[in-house]
């Protein structure tokens, strides 16, 4: 770089760094609040980080114009707000409307699969719900043959060593069990040949216009059409799919795996939630509620109820009172199957004591015989309590580690609850109450005498549960570890949780105490939390107005950062500490997720950079100063010009390389590299932060 | 490969038959010069979360409570593969047992923590943090191990790993250690040249950052990036008989011996596996746990193999936050429960022993009338590991508030 250039870019960058202290000092009103208080841009920004999943363009405007007080009244009343352009996005996702049992039946699951194979219930007569029904018949049955093949296989193999276990001496190398995954070569070799006439066939009908295709290829046999649909992955099934109804998609995913159309729906369905709803602080909280109340996706059934659980239980209380949540967990078919209850059986129970369900004839010769451990057919066989709800409950859901209950409590809490299970749990039943599994007598909780009462007995735990000072304390410690920060001020969720009492468990009350607190407007808490993965993929597209037209790429992303959707195994939920999400993997793979997203990498989602610097892309002679006018501007729409001097040096030293300003030697009059900047500026230490 | 190097210098007192034919650390040895081991001994922690079934893992098939106390999920006396005549593997458990028989593998029974806790969440933060019933601890005790340990010449980047996209509560402390989710994306914009000069400006702005939590981060991860793109590891393959079976656990271990193959100085690795929690249809021979058994000793027994030499300087151990309830529950399961098994590999192990006193399953002997006792606490399985094999003499700084002495070690590393 030579001489007389270095002097230009060095006189600019003063210019722009005395234009930028200057004009933050002209916003800067002189504040209204008291010293360490947020002033009215802060305040903003400070609203839409805590309450949104993320500012979009013009947001702080907006909110500025409206006065932030005005607009988190808003936010806390959703259905004041119009959200028609989000539903727009979500039509096309049929099951996101259906009830368990429809999608059950859509949708079909192995236990439904088998007991058409039995004969015990009917094919469908809807051609497309019969196709996929025989589909997944013909992979049963196939499954079924090789596990046959194993097992004869197995018999003929020599035993393994150890008959004995009294002899003294270290047994010799045994066969190594049979790997049920591995498939013999005759059954690879089909495999292949299988693939192999999938993809030519889905050549075919590529040439076919898109609302012909799923006719054509119903016309197959079961077992073409699952080859068929299952080797259509990546950018072969997007052709494949593009331009069909949403109803001939699902089907076509569902001729392979007809789970996945219903996991895939709530997934992308969440992300472009939490991307484009109005009600964004509604979605903030159905968010946290179903973290803390969490399910995990895979476990068996839960596939099909966790999309019920999250609209008609979640969400509709997000901001009710807590122990009409509380309650609606207790009861939903996602919770009780997640955390075992269903088949919980209370061990003086009914059940238990093998008291058979219809009266029979006395026989003087046939005394009660004790429940012994059911055949195995899955379903009820089971006469043991299970305490796993009745810990995590308080664990988790209430009182907290550290609440005060006992061991003794867990178990009494669990004879509580026995008897709350779920009607036909494999074929998408609803809460059911049975006395016969439930527990007779008295129960001590906590210090409380629950009398015998059935099902009313679980509802005073609850109650009981639900207005516990230490709920209170330990479901506001979550929520302003969520809204405020990692280590929210014990006097804060004092406050919060006397209201918590006071109110009922009025969730909106507790969020308004904590909205009017000093706390949470500090400067202290001005981007005091790490963004998790889904915070700064989200916030991400926010800010740069991304269209998303695919969310799986997204959702697969998530996946990749250590936060697969729905995808908590334990109870506990997602972490909402920054250090559970500050690491090497994870910074890389958000610096990759900046780039990927402004270089129109990131499929499925498209960025229209030059919309994110207006004045530049009006200006065609390119001046070396613009690239410092660029990275201005995106400072200030992407950050609010939250930008550290740092973070700022470290980008306009790149300015001026070639890489970044995608101009060659001879060629001055390219336009700044907007989505490289922007690139950087996602990725960089600030964004991380809300 | 049979021979190690204690049995042959023992049996040969340093002759040198041609070094072509040596293994090569054996021919440094002879030639007299300092193995590129010596400095770098590896200890690897692998963590089942979910709490593990002990019992069924490590059978007391001598034991007739056992059989009582579990009449549908137990492992009958003729599937077991039987170890020392009172105790016997988990059939799925089948490629450990030449580990056994070459006695680089040892078992410690009845081990755990002694605090009474029997959720999942506390029990697993009490064992990341080396300090039962202690919550207000904020590191790990393996990244306690890793600052105290005795300086080194190069201080790698990747001294210290973690296989995943969290950085565990184990490591989590003063010592920069580095969570590597996979391999090849490890870099910025997948390490392509082109992109050179943006990774240089996400350096540089992480490098100079005030924002003290990210800014440590960055830098470990941007030494580590560089370490890792001068190393060259795009195209790896597994030494031969290194079977890894698909799906995470494996995948991270075949990871971890590639870093570890890589020469880039690593000295203290993580990984975990999930699935042990069976609550309910626990299954004994086949069912859960011998779909989870296997995939885990499967990955296990590939990584030793794909380490080759490099095993002679590795110890791995392995815990879970606590075992299962001795008694099988109502629903062919098991409930949270108290000790447990471990499990300790590597080349200077003294194994093919079963360590740690049993307590016995008579109801008497049981903890709280449910669980299997606690006989052996799991910072003595660590310490003495930390301490023999790492080399670190400072073990009140790694589990402080254990008074762990060296003549309370069991002995397991000689």
């Amino acid at each position: 770089m030579s001489r007389p250039r270095r002097l230009v870019v060095s006189a600019t960058l003063l210019l722009a760094a005395v234009a930028g202290t200057a004009l933050l000092s002209l916003a800067s009103k002189k504040s209204k609040y008291l010293p360490g208080q947020m002033d009215d841009q802060k305040r903003a920004m400070h609203a839409l980080n805590r309450l949104t999943f993320g500012p979009r363009p013009g947001d702080v405007q907006r909110m500025m114009a409206m006065g932030v007080d005005k607009w988190i009244d808003l936010q806390l009343h959703p259905d004041r707000i119009d959200d028609k352009a989000l539903d727009a996005r979500l039509a096309q996702f049929r099951t996101l409307r259906m009830n368990t049992h429809e999608l059950v039946e859509d949708f079909p699951p192995p236990q439904v699969i088998k007991a058409v194979m039995e004969g015990k219930e009917p094919l469908p007569s809807d051609p497309v719900k019969r196709a996929i029904y025989q589909a997944q018949i013909e992979r049963l049955e196939q499954k079924q043959e090789r596990k046959q093949e194993i097992a004869v296989a197995n018999a003929s193999a020599p035993n393994p060593a150890a008959a004995n276990g009294a002899d003294a001496a270290p047994a010799g190398a045994a066969p190594p069990p049979e790997n049920q995954n591995r498939m013999s070569d005759e059954q690879l070799a089909q495999r292949r040949e299988d693939r192999l006439y999938a993809s030519l066939k889905t050549e075919e009908l590529l040439n076919l216009p898109p609302d012909q295709r799923l006719k054509e290829v119903l016309k197959l046999s079961p077992e073409d059409q699952r080859a068929l649909a299952a080797s259509l992955k990546g950018p072969k099934a997007d052709q494949f799919l593009e331009g069909m109804s949403p109803k001939d998609r699902e089907t076509v995913i569902a001729l392979n795996n007809p789970e996945q159309v219903i996991n895939e729906e709530l997934m992308q369905a969440k992300l472009l939630r939490t991307i484009y709803s109005d009600r964004q602080f509604e979605e903030v909280m159905t968010d946290f509620w179903f973290n803390h109340f969490n399910v995990f996706l895979n476990k068996g059934p839960d596939r099909y109820f966790v999309t019920s659980y999250e609209r008609d239980v979640i969400r509709p209380h997000a901001l009710g009172k807590f122990e009409d949540l509380l309650v609606a967990t207790a009861k939903s078919p996602a919770m009780l199957f997640y955390l075992d209850n269903w088949l919980s059986v209370g061990p003086n129970s009914q059940v238990a004591l093998g008291v058979p369900r219809y009266p029979v004839r006395p026989h003087r010769r046939y005394p009660p015989v004790a429940a012994q451990h059911g055949k195995g057919k899955g379903k009820r066989a089971s006469s043991g309590l299970n305490e796993n709800y009745g810990r995590e409950l308080m664990e988790l859901h209430t009182l907290g580690v550290n609440g005060g209950y006992s061991q003794h409590d867990v178990t009494e809490v669990a004879r509580v609850f026995t008897g709350w299970t779920i009607e036909d749990p494999r074929k998408g039943g609803a809460f059911k109450y049975d006395d016969r599994m439930h527990d007779p007598g008295e129960k001590m909780v906590l210090g409380h005498r629950i009398k015998y009462s059935g099902e009313k007995e679980g509802m005073q735990v609850l109650h009981l549960l639900a207005h516990n000072p230490a709920t209170a304390h330990f479901v506001c410690n979550k929520i302003a570890m969520r809204f405020v920060s990692d280590t929210p001020p014990p006097a804060l969720v004092d406050r919060m949780a006397q209201t918590f009492l006071k109110k009922d468990g009025d969730i909106r009350e507790v969020l308004k105490t904590m909205f009017k607190s000093p706390e949470f407007w500090s400067d202290q808490a001005y981007r005091a939390k790490v963004k998790t993965p889904l915070e700064f993929v989200v916030s991400s597209v926010r800010a740069t107005n991304a269209d998303v037209t695919d969310a799986m790429p997204l959702v697969r992303q998530l996946a990749n950062m250590g936060m697969p959707l729905y995808g908590m195994q334990p109870p506990t939920g997602y972490s909402m500490l920054a250090g559970s999400w500050v690491n090497s993997s994870a910074l890389l793979g958000r610096m990759n997720f900046s780039l990927a997203l402004m270089s129109g990498r990131m499929k499925g989602v498209q960025v229209d950079a030059g919309q994110l610097v207006p004045a530049a892309a009006a200006n065609a002679a390119a001046q070396p100063s613009d690239s410092q006018q660029t990275l201005a501007q995106l400072e200030a729409t992407l950050l609010a010009g939250d930008i550290s001097a740092q973070t700022h040096d470290a980008i306009v030293r790149r300015l001026d390389d070639p890489q970044v300003t995608q101009r060659k030697l001879d060629d001055p009059a390219r336009p700044p590299n907007v989505p490289m900047i922007a690139g950087l500026i996602l990725g960089s230490p600030e964004f991380q932060r809300r | 490969m049979a021979i190690t190097r204690r049995v042959f210098l023992r049996n040969s007192a340093l002759a040198v038959v041609g070094t072509t034919a040596l293994p090569g650390f054996l021919a440094r040895a002879a030639y007299g010069a300092a193995e590129p081991g010596s400095t770098n001994k590896r200890l690897v922690v692998l963590f089942q979360r979910g709490a593990a079934d002990g019992l069924n893992i490590v059978v007391p098939h001598h034991e007739p409570a056992y059989y009582a106390l579990r009449p549908t999920i137990n492992i009958p006396r003729n599937k077991v593969l039987d170890l020392d005549g009172f105790f016997g593997l988990h059939p799925s458990l089948a490629s450990f047992q030449p580990l056994w028989n070459q006695r680089q593998l040892a078992i410690v029974h009845a081990a755990g923590s002694p605090d009474p806790t029997r959720s999942h969440f506390d029990a697993q933060d009490y064992m990341e943090s080396g300090t039962p019933g202690v919550k207000a601890t904020d590191d790990g005790w393996l990244n306690r191990a890793a600052h105290t340990l005795p300086p080194s010449d190069e201080k790698s980047a990747f001294r210290a790993i973690s296989m995943g996209p969290a950085l565990p509560r184990i490591l989590t402390g003063a010592e920069p250690a580095v969570a590597i989710n996979n391999i090849r994306d490890f870099g910025v914009a997948g390490g392509n040249p082109k992109a050179a000069p943006i990774a240089n400006t996400f350096e540089a702005m992480y490098d100079q950052s005030v924002d003290t939590v990210l800014h440590g981060t960055g830098k470990e991860t941007f030494d580590a990036v560089k370490m890792l793109k001068s190393a060259d590891p795009a195209k790896y393959t597994p030494a031969r008989g290194a079977d890894y079976p698909r799906g995470r656990f494996g995948d991270s271990l075949k990871q971890l011996a590639q870093l570890i193959k890589a020469n880039l100085g690593v000295q203290i690795a993580f990984a975990d596996i999930g699935g042990w929690d069976h609550h309910v249809n626990e299954g004994s021979t086949q069912g859960q746990i011998a779909n989870v058994l296997q995939d885990f000793s499967q990955s296990i027994s590939a990584f030793w193999i794909d380490l080759g030499e490099l095993a002679e300087d590795t110890v791995v151990v392995t815990m879970s936050e606590f075992g299962r309830t001795a008694r099988e529950n109502g629903n062919r399961g098991t409930d949270h429960g108290h000790a447990n098994v471990m499990f300790v590999l590597g080349g200077p192990v003294k194994g093919g022993k079963v360590y740690g006193r049993w307590p016995g399953l008579d109801p008497s002997q049981l903890y709280e009338g449910r669980d299997l006792a606690l006989t052996t606490d799991f910072r003595c399985v660590l310490g003495e590991a930390v301490n023999r094999h790492l080399g670190n003499r400072d073990l009140t700084a790694v589990f402080p508030g254990f008074d762990n002495r060296a003549n309370n070690f069991l002995g397991i590393l000689g």
